[in-house]
C-alpha cells in the first residue's frame, strides 16, 4: 500500500477564517483519513518542523519582518515552498494579499514574490474560501488529477461561475428592479447596495454556504471576496457612471448592457414591482 | 532562578511565554505577542459600513462578535435605535458564535493538550451551530448581515420555525457534552490526571457587556490601555487587572457559584463555567426566538453623519470593546480592545494580570494547560 500523502498547513498574516471555514466541511474526517497532516496551526498535530512534504497549504498573507513560530515569515515560506512538491494557497490573503499584506502569488494587481514558483501553485481565493473548494483542491492535488486553471491559477471548476449564478434575486436583476433598502426580500442589490455578484468568480450561490444560504440570499451584497482587489472601498454602495453601475457583468459590452437594461425597464414586470408577500393581492 | 522561553501555539495564533522558575515552580511569567496586523489603520477614511466587512476579519473564530460590536458602536455614535426583531436575531447569532467557540476550544485546543479525544464529534456540533447562524446571516464564518441600522436579511416564519427546531435539537444534543445538572463525562475524563484546584488567579471579575443575559458590573469609561514590551497592549480597569469571560459573567448562576465556592477561580471552575454557559445560552435563545415579531422592520436607514461612540459586548472570551469616531460618514478613528488583552496582559510583579497570577506558584508542567484555560485568542490581540 502506498503511504498517505504528507501535508503541512502553515499560516502567514491571517485571521484563521480559512481554517474555521474548512472545519465546517461535512466530510472532514473522511478527507483527513486519506492524508498525513504533519502540521496545522490550530488542529491537533505534532509540532512544526521544516521538512519535505507532498503538499504545502498556505493560509494568510505575507509581510516583511513578521514572526511566525520564531521564523521570519518570508524565510519560512521560501524554505517550505522549496521542500514541497505542490503548493495550495488558501484564501484571498495568501493569493492576492487581501486585507493584511501581500499575497504569495500576487500582490494585488502585480506579480508576487513567489510568482516564479507558479508551476507548482494552485490558488483558491475567497475570504474565506468555501470549505468544499478547499476539500476539492486537496483531493485533486493528492490524487494527481488534472485541474483546468484560469489565468490567475484558480481551478475553473470553481471559478468559472460567478456568484450571481444561483442568486435568488436573479429575477429582479433581469427586470432591473433595484432593492429600495437593506433588510427587504425584494430587489437586486447590484444597482444601489454594491453587490459585485455579476463580476465575481465564485460558485458560492451554486453550492451555498453551510449548505443553506449565501450572503445575497441574506440580503447582503457580494463583496467580491475572491478577487484580487478585495476589499474595495464603499462595499455597501454601487459606484455609478452616468447612472449605470461602473462595473457591469463579465462578458457584456457597456452598450449591450445599456440596451438590455433600457428594454427590461421599459417593459416592466408588475409582479416584481409589488411586495413579494402582499396583504392585498 | 532559571528563565525558559516557550512559544505556545494552537491558541488562534501564538504567544511567547517566559517562565521564571525556582526548580519546577513558576515564580513569574512574561506573556508576549509578536504579531501585528493593523486593522484599525486599515479602516481609516473608509465609509463606516465598510467596517461591517473588515472587522469580522479580525478573527475567524469570534469575528461575528466583532461584527455585532461594529454595528453597535456605529449605532451608538450616530444615535440609531434598531428594531426589537433585529436585536433578537443579532443576539441569536452572537450567542451561537459563543457556543461554537466553546465547543472548539474544549475539544480542539484544551483537551488534546492533555490527552487524545475524538474531536470530530465537536466539529460536527460546531458545524451544525454554524448552519443556524448561516440561516440568519448568510454564512459562517465572515458574514456582514449586521449593519448600522439593523440587519440585511428578511426572514419568513419558515426560517424562524427551522431555527427554533434546530436550537431545540442542538440543546438536546449538548446534554451529552454537559447536561443541565452540570455533569460532563468528558470534563471528568480530562481531570483524571490533573488537579482541579490549580491556576487560581486574582479573584477579581469584570463584565462590561449587556448582551444576552449578561449584566455589566463596570463601566467602559474606566478602561485604559497601556503599552508593553511586545505588540500586546494591556487592558486595565481603573489601572488594575481583572478577569473577564464566562466565569466572570456567570458567577451569579447558582450552579457555577457552587463550583466556585468549592474550587475558587481555579482551572476547573473556569472550564466548568465555559462549558455550562452553553446550556444557559441555549435556554435563553430558545425563549428569545418566540419574541420575534416577523412584521417588524429589519433595517432603518441612519440619518446622522457624525458622532463618537464606545460600546462593549460580551464575546466568547469576555468583554469586547469597540470605539469609533465618524466624520461625514467616514471613519476617522477606530479602536478595538479584546478580552485577551485583559486576561493575558503582561503586568509586572506588583500588578499581575489574571493569567500571570494563575501561573505563579504552580508547577511548570501545568503551565500550558493553565494558560490555555483562559481560552486565548492571539489573533484578536494582534488586530
Amino acid at each position: 500500500m502506498l503511504s498517505k500523502p504528507k501535508i503541512i498547513w502553515i499560516d502567514g498574516v491571517s485571521c484563521y477564517g480559512c481554517s474555521h471555514s474548512f472545519y465546517n466541511y461535512p466530510e472532514i474526517k473522511t478527507l483527513l483519513q486519506k492524508i498525513k497532516l504533519l502540521y496545522h496551526p490550530l488542529f491537533p498535530t505534532n509540532e512544526f518542523k521544516i521538512q519535505k512534504c507532498d503538499l504545502l497549504v498556505i493560509e494568510g498573507a505575507i509581510k516583511e519582518n513578521f514572526l511566525r513560530m520564531d521564523f521570519d515569515l518570508i524565510d519560512l515560506i521560501t524554505q517550505m515552498i522549496k521542500l514541497s512538491k505542490k503548493v495550495l494557497l488558501i484564501g484571498t490573503c495568501a493569493v492576492y494579499g487581501g486585507i493584511f499584506g501581500e499575497g504569495v502569488l500576487f500582490n494585488k494587481n502585480k506579480k508576487g514574490i513567489f510568482f516564479p514558483f507558479k508551476d507548482k501553485i494552485i490558488a483558491v481565493p475567497g475570504c474565506p474560501p468555501h470549505p468544499e473548494w478547499i476539500a476539492y483542491a486537496i483531493e485533486m492535488l493528492i490524487e494527481n488529477k488534472k485541474m483546468l486553471l484560469d489565468n490567475e491559477f484558480r481551478p475553473k471548476e470553481i471559478f468559472s461561475y460567478t456568484s450571481h449564478m444561483g442568486c435568488i434575486r436573479n429575477e429582479y436583476f433581469e427586470w432591473k428592479i433595484d432593492a429600495k433598502n437593506f433588510g427587504e426580500k425584494e430587489g437586486c442589490l447590484f444597482y444601489e447596495q454594491g453587490c459585485q455578484g455579476p463580476f465575481t468568480h465564485s460558485s458560492c450561490n451554486k453550492i451555498l454556504w453551510n449548505e443553506v444560504n449565501s450572503k445575497p440570499r441574506a440580503g447582503t451584497p457580494c463583496f467580491g471576496c475572491t478577487e484580487r482587489n478585495f476589499p474595495k472601498k464603499n462595499l455597501f454602495m454601487t459606484e455609478k457612471f452616468m447612472g449605470i453601475p461602473a462595473e457591469i457583468p463579465i462578458g457584456v459590452s457597456k452598450r449591450a448592457y445599456l440596451t438590455i437594461s433600457g428594454v427590461a425597464k421599459s417593459l416592466r414586470n408588475e409582479r416584481l414591482e409589488r411586495k413579494l408577500i402582499d396583504e392585498d393581492n | 532562578m532559571k528563565i525558559t522561553k516557550k512559544i505556545i501555539t494552537k491558541i488562534e495564533g501564538e504567544a511567547t511565554l517566559k517562565l521564571h522558575k525556582n526548580q519546577n515552580i513558576i515564580e513569574f511569567a512574561e506573556i508576549e505577542f509578536w504579531q501585528y496586523r493593523g486593522i484599525e489603520d486599515f479602516l481609516k477614511n473608509r465609509h463606516y459600513n465598510d467596517a461591517s466587512v473588515i472587522n469580522p476579519r479580525v478573527c475567524g473564530i469570534c469575528g461575528h462578535s466583532h461584527l455585532i460590536a461594529t454595528a453597535e458602536v456605529i449605532e451608538n455614535a450616530l444615535k440609531i435605535k434598531i428594531t426589537k426583531k433585529a436585536k433578537i436575531l443579532r443576539e441569536i447569532t452572537v450567542g451561537l458564535e459563543i457556543i461554537q467557540n466553546h465547543i472548539k476550544w474544549f475539544y480542539l485546543t484544551l483537551f488534546p493538550s492533555i490527552k487524545d479525544i475524538d474531536y470530530f464529534k465537536a466539529l460536527e456540533f460546531s458545524r451544525d451551530i454554524a448552519k443556524i447562524i448561516a440561516l440568519i446571516a448568510g454564512q459562517f464564518p465572515h458574514n456582514s448581515y449586521a449593519i448600522a441600522g439593523g440587519i440585511t436579511s428578511d426572514l419568513t416564519n419558515l426560517e424562524i420555525i427551522k431555527i427554533k427546531n434546530f436550537l431545540l435539537k442542538m440543546f438536546e444534543r449538548y446534554q451529552e457534552i454537559m447536561n443541565i445538572e452540570g455533569y460532563s463525562k468528558d470534563l471528568e475524563i480530562l481531570f483524571e490526571d490533573i488537579p482541579k484546584n490549580i491556576g487560581k488567579s486574582l479573584n477579581k471579575f469584570l463584565v462590561l457587556g449587556n448582551n444576552l443575559f449578561f449584566r455589566a458590573n463596570g463601566e467602559i469609561k474606566f478602561v485604559n490601555e497601556e503599552k508593553t514590551s511586545s505588540f500586546n497592549k494591556n487592558a486595565l480597569y481603573n489601572d488594575k487587572f481583572y478577569e473577564v469571560g464566562p466565569l466572570a459573567r456567570n458567577l451569579k448562576n447558582p450552579l457555577i457559584n457552587k463550583i466556585y465556592e468549592e474550587h475558587k477561580d481555579s482551572v476547573y471552575t473556569r472550564i466548568f463555567a465555559r462549558l455550562y454557559e452553553v446550556n444557559l445560552i441555549f435556554e435563553y435563545l430558545i425563549k428569545e426566538i418566540d419574541k420575534i415579531d416577523i412584521n417588524e422592520k429589519n433595517f432603518i436607514k441612519p440619518r446622522n453623519k457624525n458622532g463618537k461612540g464606545k460600546i462593549s459586548i460580551e464575546a466568547p472570551r469576555g468583554s469586547l470593546i469597540h470605539e469609533i469616531e465618524i466624520e461625514n460618514e467616514k471613519i476617522k478613528k477606530y479602536n478595538i480592545i479584546v478580552p485577551t488583552q485583559f486576561n493575558l496582559a503582561n503586568g509586572n510583579k506588583q500588578n499581575l494580570s489574571p493569567a500571570q497570577a494563575a501561573l505563579i506558584n504552580e508547577d511548570e508542567k501545568y503551565a500550558d494547560f493553565i494558560f490555555k484555560c483562559f481560552d486565548i485568542c492571539a489573533i484578536c490581540v494582534s488586530h
